[in-house]
């Protein structure tokens, strides 16, 4: 039998509901029975729960002590394992950052089509898979047709909202034999930092770019994002100028995020930025520029010079 | 210290920065066949992430590795790609005779991982991390489960150790990440690089008068069975957005910034 499978890392992450969301609108678009793979350890009532909101007919377990924190290799080894005791015909991930090495590698592995950046999905003629994916650093979409039955998916962060199912299920849960080997060709000698609050969690976000003028000017998108309680963040450009960290890039190869607030000074909003954004409850604009594309989106803008106006805004939003 | 074959793969795409100018003005357009971009003024040049992954491999041989340092393509009509590949110091240029258009990532990977592996292997395969056009990402993946190589994305550094290791620098979301694995290995470069080197005025010279190799996917042992993509452009569109911005006045920057205040607290965005 045929089956959309959505598949986490454990419990998942914020997507974790909205691919839940996209797999079941696939599976009821005669997709097939709906599935939620879970990879390594993960709080069985806490799965039960989601699962059962989201309408999921069954949770398959792929656990095995290689599983219990990540490792692309055993990641690979063991759902290439699962893919072939339980054939899902749909194999959709949230596009995380880890899922970005993991998903192409198992489309080489089980000699399955692959497609990442995907925003939609629907069933086709003949029920081929039809996926709507951001291209051209979001600039343009993409409508892919895949070829037979069987397709990886990655999808990206904010494609869809996050709906429960109309009607609420009690999902089985079944346990996945494999054995992966463990053994990582790809040794972390230096891991990252992980210390602080995360951008994807931000409330606030204020984000600089070129307009800001210089490096030292980052200051300025740093205090007001303090005044605010939030967070900065950044541009690609001035994250390849150096300005500033990788860690505060925003956009399609930065963070996707999704705060109350998103201030963002001196950005012209090309599309590439706006993929990390858009998904703002409140965009506020500053830019020089009465013609910058990020007006577009904004719910609020000023025309006007980013350096003068952070300062004056730190100074009032303190009062 | 042995040397060894680095091979970087390289595709041509329209540039980025065109693509862009013309979205950001609302002027990018779709053609009659729903799924190609029309502007003809766009220019095609190499994908900027590969130029960097030359980059990388340029900077271990300045490193003292003793490497030889191929580039290939899959398509034709890569002349221009190639010689600037070969002006920037490949020893070979090669360029599997297809047409791009006509394949899927699966097949563009096959053919890629079938030339390293029938012209002698390679100790590293450098990629971009994704090219601009379809930013898909997943040709370097596809290569190396094909070879059974491991894979490392997106480095700002690459680093050879002994000939045997390589040892790369990652751009992760959580910060830096340094990450060693044993060679023949896959890398994928990313922007963090830095900006490649331009090649001198003497080295474009030189190159217009290296060959490149050119190989028939029948050459690398790619039959036709393997030759259909199943992953299918069917239509391409430009997204629409929805403006509804409401643009806060003033004189100075002070009133500004006492509007947009003003506009945040009415609105509940601000307590």
């Amino acid at each position: 039998m045929s089956a959309v499978t959505a598949c986490t890392w454990g419990a998942g992450s914020n997507e974790t509901e909205e691919l839940l969301t996209l797999a079941r609108k696939l599976s009821s678009d005669g997709g097939g029975e709906f599935v939620w793979a879970v990879v390594g350890p993960a709080d069985a009532a806490a799965l039960q729960e989601t699962a059962g909101k989201h309408g999921v007919t069954r949770i398959d377990r792929i656990e095995s002590a290689a599983l219990e924190s990540y490792g692309a290799d055993a990641y690979v080894e063991a759902l290439a394992a699962y893919c072939e005791q339980r054939e899902p015909s749909k194999l959709l991930f949230s596009q995380t950052f880890d899922a970005r090495t993991v998903a192409p590698r198992l489309a080489g592995r089980t000699n399955t089509p692959v497609v990442m950046n995907a925003l939609d999905l629907a069933s086709g003629d003949e029920g081929r898979l039809l996926v709507t994916a951001s291209a051209f650093g979001g600039d343009t979409r993409a409508v892919y047709r895949v070829a037979g039955d069987r397709a990886i998916v990655c999808v990206m962060a904010n494609a869809v909202a996050a709906e429960p199912a109309g009607t609420a299920t009690t999902p089985a849960i079944e346990r996945v034999d494999v054995t992966p080997a463990g053994d990582e060709r790809v040794r972390v000698v230096e891991a990252a930092r992980t210390e602080g609050p995360r951008l994807e969690d931000a409330q606030v976000i204020v984000a600089g770019g070129r307009g800001l003028g210089d490096a030292a000017n980052f200051a300025l998108v740093q205090q007001l994002a303090e005044a605010l309680g939030g967070m900065a963040a950044a541009s690609r450009p001035i994250v390849d100028d150096g300005w500033t960290d990788a860690a505060k890039q925003i956009g399609l190869t930065g963070k996707i995020v999704r705060p109350a607030l998103y201030i963002a000074a001196g950005i012209s909003g090309a599309s590439q930025h706006m993929a990390g954004c858009a998904a703002a409850k409140t965009i506020v604009a500053i830019n020089r520029d009465p013609d910058a594309a990020i007006f577009r989106y904004a719910r609020y803008g000023i025309v006007g010079d980013c350096v003068e106006l952070l300062p004056e805004l730190t100074k009032q939003v303190g009062r | 210290m042995p040397s060894i074959r680095i091979v970087v793969c390289a595709k041509e795409v329209p540039d980025p920065d065109a693509v862009n100018s013309y979205a950001v003005a609302g002027r990018l357009e779709i053609g009659d066949d729903g799924k190609t971009l029309t502007q003809t003024a766009i220019p095609r040049l190499m994908n900027a992430y590969d130029e960097q992954a030359i980059e990388a491999a340029l900077r271990l041989r300045d490193a003292g590795a003793e490497c030889r340092i191929d580039v290939v393509t899959a398509g034709r009509d890569a002349a221009s790609l190639l010689r600037h590949a070969a002006a920037l110091g490949a020893d070979e240029i090669a360029a599997i005779d297809v047409d791009a258009s006509a394949i899927d990532y699966h097949v563009a990977a096959r053919l890629l991982a079938a030339y390293i592996e029938t012209t002698g292997g390679a100790d590293l395969v450098l990629c971009g991390r994704q090219a601009s056009d379809d930013d898909q990402g997943v040709v370097p993946a596809l290569i190396g489960e094909r070879l059974g190589m491991p894979l490392i994305t997106v480095a700002r550094d690459v680093q050879l150790a002994d000939g045997s290791a390589v040892r790369v620098t990652r751009v992760t979301p959580d910060g830096d990440e340094v990450v060693e694995a044993a060679c023949p290995a896959v890398v994928t470069v990313s922007s963090e690089l830095g900006p490649p080197r331009y090649p001198t005025a003497r080295q474009t010279m030189a190159a217009r008068k290296k060959q490149a190799t050119v190989l028939s996917p029948g050459e690398l042992g790619v039959g036709d069975e393997e030759m259909a993509p199943r992953v299918e452009l069917v239509r391409q569109f430009v997204p629409e957005i929805h403006g509804n911005c409401e643009m806060v006045t003033g004189e100075t920057a002070v009133e500004q910034a006492a509007n947009l205040i003003a506009a945040f607290r009415e609105s509940g965005v601000l307590s």
